[in-house]
């Protein structure tokens, strides 16, 4: 892990990645904005439409968006109708935050050339202090993606995600889990470094 | 009943003002503690010690009510708490 951080007399920070780092920062950003985007609704309301409205009432059938987008209520009446007037705007939320970070990554040919070392082996990125929030979120989103798909928090995990670290620590190179799980740690280790970097 | 005291009703009413709502942040493992205090601090405007000690309380006893008052503040407020991935929910405070 080789990325590093710099505050600036601007209270900006200044992070370093390697283009692996953001490679693999790319690719989950990109899948996390699929996911975000709207379900398929046969026939949008067009008044919904113009209030941000999705009028959608269930919760979502994949695991990941149902930890994402979480009922506020226990009654499932009162979580349907809260979740209709609401689903709409935290989707655009969270995948506002992903698109700022995924920006940030993909610079422009004219930006690379501006200020991004020559040899591009690492990119540098500034992170000013109003899109800290954007940042730490939606690094937290990823977390939370990951952790369903290793099964971190399910009751067979004895709910504080041990055994899940002891079995991806102790499994083969050859477990394309284990590659899962050790990008799960370093999102964390980066969204650890972000607040300490802000304290 | 004397002019000028005031009924056990009113009484009541001046000591319980209106705050029927609570919103409650649920422990997760994946959440880290850090990362929760911070949410409590920017979200709500708590103090370190405040917020630390509230994301303790969520860490230990699986549950914490975060903040009281209006249905509509705390709808305010689990949106903002979803933002940040925090698992939050509404419920009115005489359910606890």
């Amino acid at each position: 892990m080789s990325t590093n951080f710099e505050r600036t007399e601007s209270g900006e920070l200044r992070i370093k990645f390697t283009t692996q780092e953001a490679q693999v920062l790319i690719n989950l950003l990109e899948q996390l904005l699929e996911l975000l985007g709207e379900p398929l609704i046969a026939e949008p309301d067009p008044l919904f439409n113009l209030l941000g409205i999705t009028g959608n009432e269930t919760p979502p059938d994949d695991p990941v968006l149902r930890r994402l987008l979480p009922n506020a209520y226990e009654d499932e009446r009162e979580a349907s109708e809260f979740r209709r007037y609401t689903e709409h705007g935290l989707r655009e939320k969270k995948r506002a935050n992903a698109h700022l970070i995924y920006e940030a990554l993909t610079p422009s040919e004219e930006e690379w050339s501006a200020d991004q070392p020559l040899d591009r082996s690492t990119i540098e990125l500034k992170i000013k202090a109003d899109e800290m929030a954007a940042w730490l979120s939606s690094l937290n989103d990823l977390r939370l993606a990951l952790a369903v798909r290793l099964g971190i928090g399910e009751n067979l995990d004895g709910g504080d995600g041990s055994q899940v670290k002891a079995r991806y620590e102790l499994a083969t190179e050859s477990d394309p889990m284990k590659a899962v799980y050790a990008v799960y740690s370093w999102l964390g280790w980066l969204q650890q470094s972000l607040l300490e970097a802000i304290e | 009943m004397a002019q000028g005291t005031l009924t056990d009703s009113e009484i009541e009413v001046n000591l319980k003002p209106d705050r029927p709502w609570i919103c409650v942040v649920w422990d997760d493992p994946v959440n880290l503690m850090t990362y929760v205090t911070h949410v409590f601090m920017v979200v709500f405007g708590y103090s370190k010690e405040k917020a630390h000690e509230l994301m303790l309380k969520v860490h230990n006893e699986g549950r914490a009510t975060v903040s009281s008052g209006t249905r509509e503040e705390m709808e305010r407020d689990v949106q903002r708490l979803h933002e940040y991935g925090l698992w939050a929910t509404i419920q009115r405070a005489d359910e606890l």
